[in-house]
């Protein structure tokens, strides 16, 4: 698992990280607008400790990292956890170049996603955990279907003052309700199964 | 890192663990009753893996952790897991392995001192958990040292024909009771 395939969106692709996103990587985890909007996934660090990192996560059986590509060019990361016997998905990371924030990126990937968890991978529900101000990142959600349930009070630190967490829950039939025209695939011809 | 030794009330203490209580929990968290409200009851169960996990935690800076021992024999583990140095944040659990020993008040005490070590020794300011909100043991014996409901993330456990929810708690210096 550990590494993650192609899952095309409308304007994003997520796609099979290599070692040449690592720089990217390294340089938003040190852009001070993604430390404010999120947990960040690791600090900045040197190229070698990038590559160890990057053949850790490969090797991790319940974890899945993906770049996030658009118009051919790479934008971003999404990182999350498999919840044991598989029922559900910590989406941990969803990480978009602040240079191109507010082109609708964050949610066509969400979305595309979200379409593998409940569509192709038959996943009961996802889970996920924003600062209670990401204003941007809680509005993606409420449109998905995620739904708050839990508050954790004075979590996150950064520019000298706590920031609440909030923890929000989206749940297959949501999706299903929600999204019904979503597809991974475009259905078969009658007689596929012939 | 493992915590120092922390002598407690009704014959519980927290100590160093050795090698030895790791073994032990191989045969505690395979038991339907310990299980009950954790973990799938399988796993890389292996002396190799426990001696593993025992290199791995003595070495990580970003856990603690206690054998909990009742009138001198150990019982159980509890610790304090992904502590986040900046933030001053870490997730708290507890094992009580001996299910023959429920209902003495072990997990309260045990607790009770390793809260108290978390604001007094550590410095953190917020500890949280996760605790099936049918374990009525383990919820009370949180809240006893300070840890308020944030949430319940709802139909989380299936066992034996219902849903669960999980209860989120979490605690600071602030919530911790003076006459504890």
């Amino acid at each position: 698992m550990a590494l993650g395939g192609t899952i095309r969106g409308k304007k994003t692709m997520l796609r099979l990280p290599t070692e040449g996103d690592l720089d990217a990587y390294n340089r938003w985890m040190a852009d001070t607008r993604v430390r404010r909007a999120h947990n960040i996934w690791h600090e900045p660090a040197m190229p070698a400790t990038w590559k160890e990192r990057f053949k850790e996560v490969a090797k991790e059986k319940q974890a899945v990292l993906w770049s996030i590509e658009a118009d051919g060019k790479l934008i971003g990361l999404a990182f999350g956890y498999m919840w044991g016997l598989w029922s559900g998905f910590d989406l941990s990371q969803l990480v978009i170049d602040p240079d191109r924030w507010r082109k609708g990126y964050g949610f066509d990937v969400a979305l595309a996603l979200h379409r593998y968890l409940f569509d192709y991978l038959d996943l009961r529900r996802s889970d996920l955990e924003l600062h209670a101000d990401n204003a941007a990142a809680l509005r993606i959600a409420d449109r998905l279907g995620y739904v708050e349930y839990a508050r954790g009070h004075e979590v996150a630190y950064r520019d000298g003052a706590y920031v609440d967490q909030v923890r929000l829950l989206m749940e297959k039939e949501t999706w299903q309700e929600r999204w019904l025209g979503e597809r991974e695939y475009a259905p078969l011809g009658p007689g596929a199964t012939r | 890192m493992f915590g120092p030794t922390l002598a407690g009330r009704n014959g519980v203490s927290l100590i160093p663990p050795t090698l030895e209580h790791y073994k032990l929990r191989t045969s505690w968290v395979v038991a339907p009753e310990v299980g009950r409200f954790w973990g799938p009851r399988f796993g890389e169960l292996t002396e190799e893996r426990q001696e593993k996990r025992f290199k791995d935690t003595a070495e990580s800076n970003t856990e603690i952790e206690w054998s909990i021992a009742y009138e001198g024999e150990p019982v159980g583990y509890t610790g304090i897991f992904g502590i986040d140095w900046v933030r001053r944040d870490g997730e708290s659990g507890i094992i009580i392995g001996r299910h023959d020993l429920y209902g003495r008040g072990i997990a309260s005490e045990a607790v009770r001192l390793r809260t108290d070590f978390a604001w007094k020794e550590l410095r953190l300011h917020r500890v949280h958990n996760w605790i099936a909100h049918a374990n009525r043991g383990s919820r009370r014996a949180n809240e006893k040292s300070g840890y308020k409901q944030m949430g319940l993330q709802p139909r989380t456990f299936f066992r034996s024909g219902e849903w669960y929810d999980e209860w989120l708690g979490e605690a600071f210096p602030h919530t911790f009771p003076e006459k504890a």
